[in-house]
């Protein structure tokens, strides 16, 4: 359904997007995960044919968006990361004015409208300002307007950003419902766990290059059944911890992040017991001690660096 | 529903919606004009306005026929309510604002006049009536050049031997007979009594000739022409109200603030990324802005139609001299208002940017197109950098209509700027905003 060759977007000399390449098959729900900054917004914008290329191809539904961009917008709904939508007019107008220029009209609108607004949960609320509205309100408004030309395809940029875990969560079942209807839908969120939940493959994007791409048990996989032990101890005792824990069996690497030390091991179970001694032996204070099972934070981590919490540089 | 319909009727019902936008573009300028009527106009609520300004005037020599002449001719005038008084109790009238201001002939001051010799007319003051006192003074200083202009050519262009056969009998002719100088005195002669009431007809009929004379030499850049206020001399004797000006004027002045923030709503969905989202409807992009310029010109028009109904209504403001001419010059006015602050919305990056521009160019288009002085009173500069802005030809327009009962041909040279103007506004908008758009500058 979504075809994209080595896309590439400049901002003046700088490369938002870098050469991504990447599929979505018909009714496939695919994640976009990356910080704020990576890339994630500008590839939605040449996809939803907003913004030109400046190299590389991008056919939706075997339309090029470059050359027949018509004809992919009559295609595609996009779902902004804003709240794009007039607050100063009720829910139903908003709806109404969306599908009109979508060239909706008369009773075939109006039973378009009654339908997303029971999708939304928001029925009961049709005739109420959207600025009165709570943010979760406004965010099912807001994706629910994308979906008023019933499109093949539907773009939601970071769709949960700003609400309460509540609210997301809603929104995360209407999406998995549009995704079980058989709507091909890209993704795109910093939010690892939604990614998890959610989508069929998932694409990892850092500084406008795709660094990874596959379903989440294949992206697992190829950092291998490794855990991550983070530990706070005191600064001039990393080093100490450093050499004695990478003479430990089961200890894979040992790194220092954010005053805190990682180490990654084959079972982080076998090597607590060798630190918790370490420890008691040198007399030395634990601050904090995690231990993570293997997910799509550390292979980011593993790939980028860096968090998916943190700003792309 | 056509697509440019669509996002005009969507502003418009947004506009509708919000009560705020409704109070600053609708009530407060119609409470403002209203307070302004109230002082100038009079209207249902009394008859005010220039016509009312009280003055005394002070010309103790005039022989009586004369100084009812003056008197009569400044009640037709239709700006004054003049009193007769000497020195002293003028001096009174004005300290005590009884009268607006006090105009006085100094002694002789035909004998100066027909003798070519210097007369300088007073003009007394009430401080505590600055704007009436004001107008005063600015129409006698008009009356004093044309006078001076007209003294100029009528020696230079009218011989003895046509005035002299002009008079129509010996008495008359002989009063004559002496030139210009000897009149004057003859007037004061009893023994030509008899003749005294044709021969002062014969010299107002003169006077009213040097008038005209020094309005073809002067340069037109009289607001309140006394002439053109005469009954029957164009507007049937309607009084001339200051009101009739600032009416209109105003509202312009208003409408531009409307329509700015009309344009500042592009940026404001810009920023929300409702614009994006409407970009991305099938069809081009142009009909997003042009559904923007309609909106505002409805918005604009309504506005306008508001205030001036109202000031017809509630201030006896002329609508004019028939059905269609008002309604041109407000719809043209619009389209250009619109037009000018959508390009300057295109041409800015951002709301701040616009916000600042637009108040610059509001304040000083308002200043130099005559929104807050009426245009004839405006300093010749002023009235050339003037014509740049739409204002000038909006407001030129609406005297015309308004002040002066002009017809479509009467206003067809400015309505001819704001219609060529209007189209040349919006197609830069359009090939502009479709240009952002192609560039991604604007999603």
């Amino acid at each position: 359904m979504i075809e994209v060759r080595d896309l590439v977007k400049k901002y003046g000399p700088q490369k938002a997007v870098d050469g991504v390449s990447f599929d979505v098959a018909r009714g496939e729900l695919f994640g976009l995960l990356g910080p704020n900054g990576a890339g994630k917004t500008t590839t939605i914008g040449v996809l939803s044919t907003l913004l030109r290329a400046d190299g590389g191809q991008v056919r939706i539904g075997g339309h090029d968006v470059a050359t027949a961009p018509s004809a992919v917008r009559r295609l595609i709904g996009v779902v902004p990361q804003e709240i794009a939508l007039y607050t100063d007019l009720n829910a139903r107008d908003n709806l109404v004015f969306w599908g009109r220029l979508h060239g909706l009209g008369g009773a075939a609108l109006n039973r378009r409208v009654e339908e997303l607004l029971v999708l939304a949960d928001l029925a009961d609320q049709a005739r109420r300002r959207v600025e009165t509205f709570s943010g979760g309100m406004m965010r099912r408004l807001n994706l629910v307007a994308g979906l008023i030309h019933q499109p093949e395809v539907l773009f939601l940029d970071e769709p949960t950003v700003g609400i309460d875990a509540q609210a997301r969560s809603r929104i995360l079942e209407l999406i998995a419902d549009l995704g079980r209807q058989g709507l091909t839908v890209i993704y795109t969120t910093h939010y690892l766990e939604e990614a998890e939940q959610l989508c069929d493959r998932i694409g990892v994007i850092d500084r406008g290059r795709l660094v990874a791409l596959g379903d989440k048990e294949s992206l697992i996989g190829q950092i291998g059944d490794v855990d991550l032990i983070r530990l706070a101890i005191p600064a001039d005792r990393h080093e100490a911890f450093t050499a004695a824990c990478l003479g430990w069996e089961g200890c894979v690497g040992v790194g220092e992040r954010r005053g805190r030390i990682e180490v990654r091991a084959r079972d982080g179970g076998q090597l607590l017991p060798h630190i918790q001694a370490w420890l008691e032996a040198g007399g030395v204070p634990l601050e904090q001690l995690e231990v993570e099972r293997p997910n799509l934070e550390t292979l980011y981590l593993n790939l980028t660096g860096r968090g998916l919490r943190e700003e792309a540089p | 529903m056509s697509r440019l319909w669509i996002f005009a009727a969507r502003d418009l019902r947004r506009l509708a919606a919000d009560r705020r936008a409704l109070v600053v573009n609708l009530a407060l300028p119609l409470v403002l004009t209203s307070v302004m009527g109230l002082s100038f106009g009079g209207g249902i609520f009394g008859k005010k306005g220039i016509s009312a300004i009280p003055v005394a005037i002070v010309a103790a020599d005039l022989p009586e026929p004369l100084r009812e002449r003056l008197l009569e001719g400044l009640r037709e005038s239709g700006f004054f309510a003049p009193t007769w008084a000497d020195s002293a109790q003028a001096d009174a009238l004005v300290r005590a604002g009884d009268v607006a201001a006090a105009i006085v002939l100094p002694s002789g001051a035909l004998d100066s006049f027909f003798n070519a010799d210097s007369l300088v007319i007073e003009v007394w003051k009430d401080p505590a009536s600055d704007v009436k006192a004001g107008i005063v003074q600015e129409i006698v200083q008009r009356g004093v050049l044309r006078l001076q202009a007209g003294e100029a050519a009528y020696r230079a262009l009218w011989p003895q031997d046509v005035v002299l056969a002009a008079a129509d009998s010996v008495a008359l002719a002989d009063m004559f007979r002496g030139g210009l100088g000897d009149l004057w005195r003859n007037l004061r002669d009893p023994d030509t009594a008899g003749t005294q009431a044709r021969a002062v007809d014969f010299l107002a009929r003169q006077i009213d000739h040097h008038l005209a004379l020094g309005r073809v030499l002067s340069r037109p850049t009289v607001g309140l022409v006394v002439a053109d206020r005469v009954p029957g001399a164009g507007n049937g004797g309607r009084e001339t109200n200051l009101f009739d000006y600032f009416l209109p004027s105003f509202a312009v002045f208003f409408l531009m603030f409307a329509v700015a923030a009309g344009a500042r709503d592009l940026h404001r969905e810009r920023a929300r990324r409702t614009l994006q989202r409407q970009l991305l409807g099938p069809g081009p992009a142009w009909p997003v802005v042009a559904g923007k310029w309609v909106a505002a010109v409805i918005q604009g028009v309504g506005m306008l139609g508001v205030l001036l109904l109202a000031g017809a209504v509630l201030f006896r403001v002329n609508l004019g001299p028939d059905p269609w001419t008002l309604p041109v010059v407000v719809l043209l006015t619009c389209t250009a208002a619109a037009g000018v602050f959508m390009l300057m919305a295109l041409l800015v990056r951002t709301e701040k940017a616009l916000d600042n521009l637009s108040t610059a160019v509001i304040l000083v288009s308002a200043m130099l197109g005559g929104n807050f002085m009426p245009l004839d009173n405006l300093p010749a500069w002023s009235r050339s950098v003037g014509q740049l802005f739409f204002n000038y030809w909006a407001n030129l327009s609406f005297t015309r209509v308004i002040g002066a009962d002009g017809s479509l041909v009467d206003v067809a040279t400015p309505l001819l700027v704001l219609g060529i103007g209007s189209l040349v506004l919006l197609a830069a908008v359009l090939v502009l905003f479709d240009a952002r758009v192609r560039k991604g500058g604007w999603t």
